[in-house]
């Protein structure tokens, strides 16, 4: 939540929007033949300041394929993206993250640093700051192939915040993780929330999106098929986010 | 250029870390000291033999290590998905490309320096001779593998690692008989001939202007002028090389 509506008590949707995304299509090649596929079939969506939104739906349904276009790793094919925020105010961890093998978890974070062009000194505090929050501190020294699943999913979580971003893109965030591992990755979010960071994620945990998020997108097929808050969606679902879920793709 | 120096930097680390570089290097000097043995075969060439079948070891080895790692090197990013991470950060396409060709360069550099010296110090102990023009022929070496590893780089862009490195090794065979197809122009009477010729010669680097091995003292090396002008010659080679790679790589999503 801004700053502004918080203080005045205005309804959330007074937050001005951070990503507005209006028809968005896609469309890739695929196979020897160059099969056209429309992946994304008119996605709109709006992320508003101070929000975390899940954006859920089952595996092919383009959420992966949004972050990339929000990320610029994609160009749409048709429709319009807007992002308030340049390139710099972006953090992003990718679904299954596999790092430089050779590099130590500090020598990551280095590389992370210098290229927002962080002065040495404030990289140094950065990192060392970083670090104590995901807990690596003691592996900082250690090369990044003999880290865990969740050690790396934590590096990761860690040089999307490298450059203090307003906005946090991440991508399934807490899939392949030991129970361990996700309560350590879903107490970094719930700090980042805590912090008024606007996020977006990916997920197929319900009762993560549930206990995180202030709104949801649920997607099928290429397109957005719900966008709302959170108290709605559970409302709609008497309680229930998972039966919700089930019911919007029963629609 | 920050960011072109902190990706190169990183690319140095990841690349002279890997294991198989070390094994690479291994097999190299193993070779090196091979030549010791060739030397006591032949009759008052020992030190000649030695010399120059150290530095077709070093220019072999150093050639695995051009294709083998600039074919994976940007694959590897994709693969693993690292390239996400890069391009989520203010870092262009170009910065990325020339990062990765130069931290590679760093690499080869050692790589190809280290055996140098390797070689320069088994001659000094056996033949009890500093051959201090083994540098220069080393560094045009290193020159040569360059210009591979750019090529290389390039076809990475659009091809697969392992098509890349081949077709790596494919020019580097056939940079050593650029100027033969230059002289067949010459001789043939066809003009469509004599016009493939020099659209070949062209097209392909000519990694044999210079005799690197003549390029050693005694033996009428080539003149610093002619070595500054090929090197000049490569080093265009290498931008264009580069500057093709990153127009690729600009239009690629991921």
């Amino acid at each position: 939540m801004s700053v502004l509506s918080a203080e005045i008590d205005l309804p959330h949707l007074a937050a001005p929007p951070v990503l507005a995304l209006e028809g968005v299509r896609k469309t890739v090649t695929v196979g020897f033949r160059r099969r056209r596929v429309e992946i994304l079939k008119g996605v709109s969506l709006t992320v508003r300041e101070g929000e975390v939104v899940g954006l859920l739906g089952p595996n092919g349904a383009g959420k992966t394929t949004t972050l990339k276009l929000v990320l610029g790793l994609m160009k749409p094919s048709a429709g319009s993206l807007s992002l308030a925020l340049p390139r710099q105010a972006l953090g992003y961890l990718p679904e299954n993250p596999y790092f430089y093998d050779y590099l130590t978890g500090h020598e990551f974070l280095e590389l992370c640093g210098r290229l927002f062009g962080m002065p040495r000194e404030e990289r140094q505090e950065k990192i060392a700051g970083l670090l104590r929050q995901v807990d690596l501190e003691q592996a900082a020294r250690t090369q990044l192939r003999k880290y865990s699943k969740g050690m790396l999913q934590r590096i990761g979580i860690a040089q999307a915040l490298v450059n203090d971003p307003a906005f946090v893109l991440l991508d399934e965030p807490m899939t392949g993780l030991d129970p361990v591992g996700r309560v350590e990755v879903k107490r970094i979010i719930e700090s980042l929330r805590d912090a008024g960071k606007t996020i977006l994620f990916n997920s197929h945990i319900l009762a993560d999106v549930a206990e995180l998020c202030t709104h949801i997108a649920i997607m099928r097929g290429g397109v957005v098929v719900y966008e709302g808050s959170v108290e709605e969606a559970l409302v709609g679902g008497a309680g229930d986010l998972e039966a919700f879920f089930m019911e919007v793709m029963r629609r | 250029m920050n960011q072109t120096l902190a990706i190169a930097i990183n690319t140095f680390k990841e690349t002279v870390r890997d294991r198989i570089l070390a094994v690479i290097v291994l097999f190299a000097l193993a070779m090196i000291i091979a030549s010791l043995w060739l030397a006591s075969l032949s009759l008052g060439q020992g030190m000649r033999m030695m010399r120059d079948f150290g530095l077709v070891a070093v220019s072999l080895f150093g050639l695995i290590v051009a294709v083998f790692v600039a074919g994976n090197l940007v694959h590897k990013e994709v693969e693993k998905r690292t390239v996400f991470v890069l391009f989520s950060k203010p870092v262009g396409r170009s910065e990325f490309i020339w990062g990765k060709f130069l931290g590679l360069a760093a690499t080869m550099f050692v790589v190809v320096a280290g055996m140098g010296l390797f070689l320069l110090v088994i001659i000094w102990l056996v033949a009890h001779v500093l051959l201090g023009s083994l540098i220069v022929a080393t560094l045009l070496t290193f020159v040569q593998l360059a210009v591979v590893m750019a090529v290389t780089l390039f076809f990475s862009t659009f091809t697969s690692a392992i098509l890349a490195s081949v077709l790596g090794v494919c020019v580097f065979a056939a940079g050593q008989l650029s100027t033969n197809v230059l002289a067949l122009s010459r001789v043939g009477h066809s003009a469509l001939l004599k016009g493939l010729s020099w659209v070949v010669f062209l097209l392909v680097p000519n990694l044999t202007a210079i005799d690197v091995k003549g390029a050693l003292a005694g033996e009428g090396g080539a003149h610093w002028s002619t070595i500054g002008g090929w090197t000049a010659y490569l080093l265009a080679y290498i931008v264009l090389c580069l500057v093709g790679a990153a127009l690729v790589f600009r239009r690629k999503e991921f």
